[in-house]
């Protein structure tokens, strides 16, 4: 029915189908730009960092602070300028570095229509200049970022620093948080407590076209997350005293712990020579890296937890502890003072309060020949005898069992990273080194009972020994936060008290000695301040490299101690002269919060070891 | 009817439709056109793999499950099947009937949805039916309801196609009213079923002398729609975007383009699609992209040619029919239902500005999918009534050659054909 008039409707039809056809086959072969774009579509996820948490002192004085700084970013497509010469004059660059940065920031986006960074981490000065012109020149604008701020100037290795987050770092990172760019805590506080101060980013899903305009929010931001702010920490650290630490120890090459002894809270730690914690943070981050990895003082290197120095005699404290406790001597054994054991300085004979009063050698030798053969002190029907000499290889791990007590030869688990554990030797380490078990005795390892040889300590676990001293038999682990966040939560690990084994009376009788040593001892009568009650004890690590170390440990008061202090102070001789008044200024300080003789700190201040490598403090 | 029938034709026609053999229940249940038939099921089966992978991302977005839209969409398909199964059992000749009452009362409709309608997209298309909750576009309602109607008009005056007053001029009114209504709210509906009137009037042999003056009306009625409809900078934006005077706002159809030529010869495969996070509705008005994106430039002339074969049965089933009416209405709503498939793949392709005209039977959508079945089941119903007439006719074949010559004769009556053949 009807006419061919049909037939030509249904040719229309098949025209048009044949026209979609060519169509197709231009979309999809001829003409590629449309699988370019397709590349380029995306929803773009916006990061919104959160503010990364602040340390405050004891005090509440502020330790890092974020500063804000200001970056100049370029929306290539957009830029419009009519005197680039100006622009750069402006921006006080060169025109080559203008084409410099132009190219970077090209390189950094997919369409030119996106932003890239221009010129990164102005000063608030400059900001306060640019922004107000920069609107003048199209396709520039200025944007402000956070960035890490230490405005004390001090307490770089406790502090530490961020940066962006190294590809072995990334690769560990099993949580999956990080992305390359991202900064992280990479030394100090700011690395142990990465977690707790980073907070939780936040993320923006925005709808971006094939040109790279954004078209609003992704489903309307059913997807987003907030960031959540870092927590805050209270450092147990008290400003003044580091900071009057770190002057005393200028020009000098060691370090100071002092710890709270009823807390474990560390009120100071310095490692010298130290640096700006501000050199690591900022534009130049990465150059004074360089420069200050080359300085031969090694001032990058934190030596309260890194260096390995001997204890020299303030370990005959732990010796007679040990010897007391296990009853291998009496408080009132005496030994002679026998030059020919080992060397010694003229001074009265007695017991164990006159062996720590005067740092005698030889007594201390024997100490530890008991210790190392169990010869066990019996008084039996008022008579006393001695017993048999025992097994020296058992004796010498009943030693190493108290050390460990003491945290001597493992890891204070301090809250900071790369802490080192310190070092006894094993009963192995002797073996190998003397080719068997029966190729050593008593004789080879002498010197470790005066706290020299194979022994090695942190300067940290010094700190600790005197502040379980000053406790009499217990310590808290060490900690630098005393509070974390606004819920003021500490770590449950550092409200552990850790019990050594060791009788009170035993404490007392040494401490008695400590007392003595400072008042009337081996302490420089320099350092010798009549109205605080002092317990100290001398120290000389042997360097075979050089010049001795010189050590001191001391507390105070005697009763109801508040600060314990262990201070090393490299190549300068005996631990009564120079350590000794650093620690009893530092003492006088924390304690009296001033000092009364400005002659003493004038003459350890000025008192210069090392040569300071001033090209990397700019 | 006279010219173009031939026994010739005729035999191949049913030469084709029985080489195949069909199982007994198909015939009984499925009655009419089989190509038909398979054409349909083949779109409805497209359309279940493809609105489940278009449909990902609004299930995300609305928090439902990722089944929950396949299963309202077989739901609707379902009842587009029932209507079109009950449709193609009445008489199509019932239709003509209704058709005056329906376009009568689409008018006001009509207007009730401009007035009232509920916004979806910044366009009122859609009115709630009182007391069932549902929405539904009046649009389909009146297009459908013009289509039958202008097939009547013609069917009834074929003796007098020359004759302005009496023939064309009803078809001219009824045409630019409607639609201009549509065109109130929905410029490319309105341009479509104007293009379709227009078809129809040229396939009922109105004379190519009036149909410019066809032209000059829809012209007309297209004008005052835009100049007073919501549409209207719509429409132009969209025109001039096409045109390429309008960079900014080619965003849709870029999408489209993406998806089209990321999609390749083969596809990226059942639910690979990425550009369906992109396209604005992906599940209806761009499902022709995500089909091209997903099964390649295959599955696009797969779809291409299941539309391709619908026009072609709609012709065939038109060359067998012995009635005007049942002719025009076949070719009626097989080039409405050509010619909306055609604009929507011409918008994914690129070949046509941005329009909002789902791909029938297969996009996602309530009114639609009923309207198509009903559209669909009018076309099969008719080649049912063809098929009875064929096995009538080898019997009483002198009879039916009158009937066919009294049905020229009578220009007034249908039911008098019906009431003669029983």
């Amino acid at each position: 029915m009807l006419d061919n008039r049909r037939w030509i409707v249904s040719g229309i039809f098949i025209s048009i189908g044949i026209i979609f056809l060519i169509k197709l086959f231009f979309i999809q072969v001829w003409d590629n730009s449309y699988q370019t774009a397709a590349a380029n579509i995306s929803i773009k996820k916006i990061i919104i960092y959160p503010h990364r948490g602040i340390i405050t002192d004891r005090n509440g004085k502020l330790l890092i602070a974020n500063a804000p700084v200001y970056d100049v970013m370029v929306i290539p497509a957009k830029v419009k300028l009519k005197d680039t010469l100006g622009f750069c004059d402006f921006l006080g660059i060169t025109i080559q570095e203008f084409k410099q940065n132009m190219g970077k920031a090209r390189k950094q986006i997919t369409s030119d229509l996106q932003p890239a960074p221009f010129l990164k981490q102005l000063s608030k000065e400059d900001y306060a200049r640019i922004q107000e012109r920069i609107d003048e020149y199209q396709g520039f604008f200025m944007i402000s970022r956070t960035l890490r701020g230490y405005p004390q100037n001090s307490l770089a290795h406790v502090l530490g620093y961020v940066g962006e987050i190294s590809p072995q770092a990334l690769e560990k990172d099993k949580s999956g948080y990080y992305r390359q760019g991202d900064y992280v805590g990479i030394s100090g506080m700011e690395a142990s407590y990465e977690h707790e101060l980073r907070g939780q980013r936040g993320v923006a899903h925005i709808w971006v076209d094939a040109k790279g305009k954004e078209k609003g929010k992704y489903q309307d931001g059913k997807l987003d997350t907030a960031s959540i702010a870092g927590q805050n920490l209270i450092s147990t650290i008290d400003l003044d005293l580091q900071q009057f630490g770190e002057k005393l120890m200028e020009g000098k090459a060691g370090a100071i712990v002092a710890i709270e002894p009823a807390t474990g809270e560390i009120l100071a730690m310095l490692s010298a020579p130290t640096y700006d914690p501000n050199l690591l943070a900022g534009r130049g981050a990465s150059r004074n890296y360089g420069l200050l990895s080359q300085d031969e003082n090694k001032p990058l290197f934190n030596r309260t937890i890194s260096a390995l120095y001997p204890p020299g005699s303030t370990f005959k404290t732990v010796q007679a502890l040990i010897a007391l406790q296990e009853g291998f001597i009496r408080p009132e054994t005496v030994f002679p003072c026998d030059v020919s054991l080992v060397k010694c300085h003229g001074h009265p004979v007695g017991g164990v309060h006159n062996s720590i009063q005067f740092s005698c050698n030889p007594y201390y030798f024997s100490v530890y020949r008991r210790i190392i053969y169990q010869k066990k002190m019996i008084l039996k029907d008022s008579v006393m005898t001695i017993s048999p000499d025992g097994d020296g290889k058992k004796g010498y791990t009943l030693w190493r069992d108290y050390l460990s007590r003491f945290n001597l030869g493992r890891k204070t688990d301090i809250d900071l990273v790369h802490e080192l554990k310190g070092e006894v030797p094993t009963l192995n380490f002797y073996n190998k080194r003397f080719g068997g078990e029966s190729q050593w005795k008593f004789s080879n390892i002498y010197s470790l009972g005066i706290g020299q040889g194979e022994i090695g300590v942190l300067p940290l676990q010094l700190a600790n020994v005197c502040a379980t001293i000053a406790n009499r038999g217990f310590y808290y682990t060490p900690h630098l936060v005393k509070s974390i966040g606004e819920k003021k939560l500490i770590r449950s690990s550092f409200l552990k008290k850790h019990e050594i084994g060791i009788d009170k009376v035993h404490f007392e009788l040494v401490i008695n000695g400590m007392r003595d040593a400072y008042r009337m001892g081996t302490v420089s009568p320099l350092a010798i301040i009549q109205d605080l009650e002092i317990c100290g004890k001398t120290g000389t690590a042997q360097n075979p490299r050089g010049e001795d170390h010189s050590v001191f440990i001391a507390f105070a008061p005697k009763d109801n101690p508040k600060i314990a202090i262990a201070v090393y102070v490299e190549n300068a001789g005996f631990g009564g002269a120079i350590a000794a008044p650093v620690a009893v200024l530092m003492i006088e300080k924390y304690l009296k919060g001033k000092i009364s003789r400005d002659y003493l700190q004038k003459q350890i201040t000025d008192l210069k070891i090392i040569k300071i490598n001033k090209k990397a403090i700019e | 009817m006279e010219n173009s029938y031939s026994e010739k034709e005729e035999k191949q026609n049913i030469d084709n439709t029985s080489a195949i053999e069909y199982p007994a229940w198909f015939d009984k249940y499925f009655q009419g056109d089989r190509i038909l038939w398979l054409v349909i099921f083949g779109m409805a089966l497209v359309s279940m793999l493809v609105v489940y992978s278009a449909t990902g991302t609004l299930a995300f977005k609305n928090e439902k499950s990722n089944t929950y839209y396949l299963f309202k969409h077989i739901t609707l398909t379902l009842a587009g099947f029932a209507v079109l199964w009950l449709a193609h059992k009445i008489d199509y000749r019932y239709y003509a009937k209704l058709s005056r009452f329906a376009l009568l009362l689409s008018v006001p409709l009509l207007m009730l949805t401009w007035y009232f309608g509920m916004n979806i997209n910044s366009a009122s298309r859609w009115i709630t039916i009182p007391l069932i909750g549902g929405s539904f576009q009046t649009s389909d309602f009146a297009k459908l309801a013009l289509i039958t109607n202008i097939a009547t008009m013609l069917a009834k005056r074929q003796g007098k196609v020359q004759d302005f007053n009496e023939t064309i001029m009803p078809v001219l009114i009824w045409s630019g009213i409607i639609c201009m209504l549509i065109g109130l709210s929905n410029i490319s509906n309105a341009i479509l079923l104007f293009t379709t009137s227009f078809l129809l009037m040229y396939i009922g042999r109105i004379p190519v002398k009036q149909l410019g003056l066809m032209a000059i009306v829809g012209f007309i009625a297209i004008s005052i729609a835009l100049a007073i409809g919501q549409r209207g900078d719509t429409a132009a934006n969209r025109v001039r975007s096409f045109l390429g005077y309008n960079t900014e706002n080619n965003f849709q159809s870029d999408q489209s383009y993406i998806a089209v030529s990321t999609g390749g010869f083969l596809g990226k495969g059942p639910g690979n699609s990425d550009q369906r996070n992109f396209l604005p509705h992906p599940y209806s008005d761009f499902i022709y992209a995500i089909i091209i994106e997903e099964y390649g430039l295959i599955g696009g002339l797969i779809v291409l040619g299941l539309y391709l074969l619908l026009l072609n049965r709609g012709m065939v089933i038109v060359s067998n029919t012995n009635f005007v009416f049942g002719g025009i209405l076949a070719a009626g709503l097989t080039f409405s239902l050509v010619g909306q498939a055609f604009l929507n793949m011409g918008v994914a392709v690129g070949v046509a500005p941005v329009t909002g005209v789902p791909l029938p039977f297969i996009s996602m959508g309530g009114t639609s999918l009923l309207f198509t079945g009903l559209a669909l089941g009018i076309i099969l119903s008719v080649s049912r009534g063809e098929i009875d007439d064929a096995f009538n006719k080898h019997k009483t074949q002198t009879a039916a050659a009158q009937v066919n010559a009294n049905v020229i004769k009578d220009e007034e009556d249908e039911e008098h054909e019906n009431t003669f053949r029983k």
